[in-house]
């Protein structure tokens, strides 16, 4: 189970995952706390610095040094470990579950600030509590203006991921996993889940609302093709990957505004 | 046991993969080509006497495609179209779609019957650039109802780029007969298929006229308007205007 966890995780073959996911194991051995190990000691830094790419800012780095269990991994700690142990040395729910509150932040500043360059490593774990998240917020926002259409965004977002799937294995060298591009398109569905919020208030049918839509569309898709081009390394094809993009996108607002 | 069982998924996953990389050259592409060749789209070349090149790559007419139906939709909600059968999202893809594979193979088959050097890739390749001109007048038209405009962008963007289709065709056929055959068939469903586009999807005006004379016009079949009664005073007099100017 870990090689494919590795497989798909190592989008530009380095050993990143491998080095880390040993030493969170030998943090959690310690019994240090999810958010302890996040303010590791500077030690940390310097080995996280190698396996970085170097266009990364000095700011983010800080920020993935964070030791994140996959839930995969706790039944093969929990073997080392032995069956029969106490309470106390059981990893705590959130760590189990694979949901890391800092990372997911993150994350979701990343897709708000299309300007700033992002890091190829933020998609290296598989996260989908974000977008989730987002889809049910985009459910939520839309059954507060009156439209009950969680199923059109359920579906929507699956054909929509699988499509955007098969595009992105064709265009890239390197391969992608659905896990890598169903958190990607959910996390960019947050400028969605604001125009939708903003449709509670006032109505979207208007020219001030196409406008107000086009750009959300030109934000979502920027964020998101951003992303994809700086983990998969295809940085001449970035108009390529924000074309479709911008179609999926412009769907969900299409969605929202009628 | 569940290891047997994933394995055994995983190995039908890749060969799924393998079917899919067969499409994998046909997707290598730069922005500035896919720019340049949707410009040369519009612009037919007269050149006869030599085979004209063909670009065969899928990704320009997969997403000109998938903007077709998105400016289909867009239509289809502004104007308040109500498809009976079916949703409209089908409805869209299944015309866009339905008619880019469709008529690039029957015009393939037509091409193996004259005797025409192109590939299924090239027709596809071809027929869906030809698609661009579909978009720009449907974007426009869509947005601005006037009937006058909307002829003038169908012979103007439509036929130059059906003339662009025609001549790479006789550039790669042999024989006055075929060529007939292939390039007016090609140019008629070209230009059908954008009357078809405009007049099935986003008729309000003729909607509310039709309503207003009775049922003297034939129904159409698919798709049926729901006028509100509060905005009938309001619609009628710019209806007749619209229809004194017509």
């Amino acid at each position: 189970m870990s090689n494919f966890e590795q497989f798909y995780s190592d989008f530009y073959q380095s050993n990143y995952t491998i080095d880390n996911q040993e030493e969170g194991y030998s943090s959690y051995r310690s019994n240090e706390n999810l958010y302890g190990s996040e303010k590791s000691p500077l030690g940390d830094q310097p080995q996280a610095d190698t396996f970085i790419p170097s266009e990364m800012h000095l700011s983010s780095q800080s920020y993935y040094t964070g030791q994140i269990l996959q839930p995969t991994y706790s039944p093969n700690t929990l073997s080392y470990i032995g069956y029969g142990d106490s309470f106390d040395d059981e990893p705590p729910l959130l760590e189990e579950l694979g949901i890391n509150f800092d990372h997911i932040w993150q994350k979701t500043l990343t897709v708000l600030n299309p300007m700033k360059p992002a890091d190829g490593s933020i998609m290296n774990e598989t996260d989908l509590t974000g977008p989730i998240v987002f889809c049910l917020a985009l459910g939520a926002t839309l059954l507060l203006a009156g439209k009950v259409h969680f199923s059109y965004v359920y579906g929507m977002s699956a054909i929509g991921c699988l499509a955007m799937y098969m595009l992105l294995n064709l265009m890239s060298n390197t391969g992608v996993s659905h896990g890598c591009v169903a958190s990607v398109l959910g996390y960019c569905l947050l400028p969605i889940v604001i125009l939708s919020g903003s449709a509670v208030v006032f109505s979207l049918q208007g020219t001030l609302g196409t406008l107000l839509a086009l750009l959300v569309v030109g934000w979502c898709s920027l964020s998101a093709s951003k992303i994809f081009t700086s983990a998969l390394a295809m940085e001449g094809q970035q108009l390529l990957i924000a074309y479709p993009c911008a179609l999926l996108y412009g769907l969900f607002a299409l969605l929202t505004v009628f | 046991q569940v290891w047997q069982a994933g394995k055994r998924q995983a190995s039908r996953a890749f060969s799924l993969y393998a079917n899919i990389d067969i499409l994998r050259p046909y997707f290598d592409v730069e922005p500035a080509q896919v720019r340049a060749r949707l410009l040369e789209s519009m612009i037919p070349v007269k050149m006869v006497n030599f085979p004209q090149k063909i670009a065969g790559e899928l990704y320009g007419p997969l997403m000109l495609v998938f903007t077709l139906v998105a400016i289909l939709l867009h239509g289809m909600k502004t104007s308040d179209t109500i498809i009976r059968e079916g949703t409209l999202m089908g409805t869209a893809i299944g015309t866009c779609f339905g008619y880019w594979l469709g008529v690039s193979s029957f015009i393939y088959f037509l091409a193996y019957l004259c005797n025409a050097q192109i590939t299924m890739v090239q027709m596809l390749s071809l027929l869906g650039y030809g698609l661009f001109g579909h978009c720009i007048t449907l974007f426009v038209t869509y947005n601005i109802h006037f009937h006058s405009l909307f002829y003038i962008f169908w012979l103007g963007v439509g036929g130059l780029s059906t003339l662009r289709m025609v001549a790479v065709l006789v550039s790669r056929t042999v024989g006055h007969t075929q060529r007939l055959i292939l390039c007016g068939t090609l140019a008629a469903l070209h230009m059908l298929f954008l009357l078809y586009l405009h007049f099935a999807y986003h008729k309000v005006v003729e909607g509310i006229l039709d309503t207003l004379e009775g049922p003297n016009m034939p129904p159409f079949q698919r798709v049926a308007r729901d006028i509100p009664v509060v905005s009938n005073a309001l619609v009628n007099t710019t209806a007749k205007a619209a229809a004194l100017t017509l």
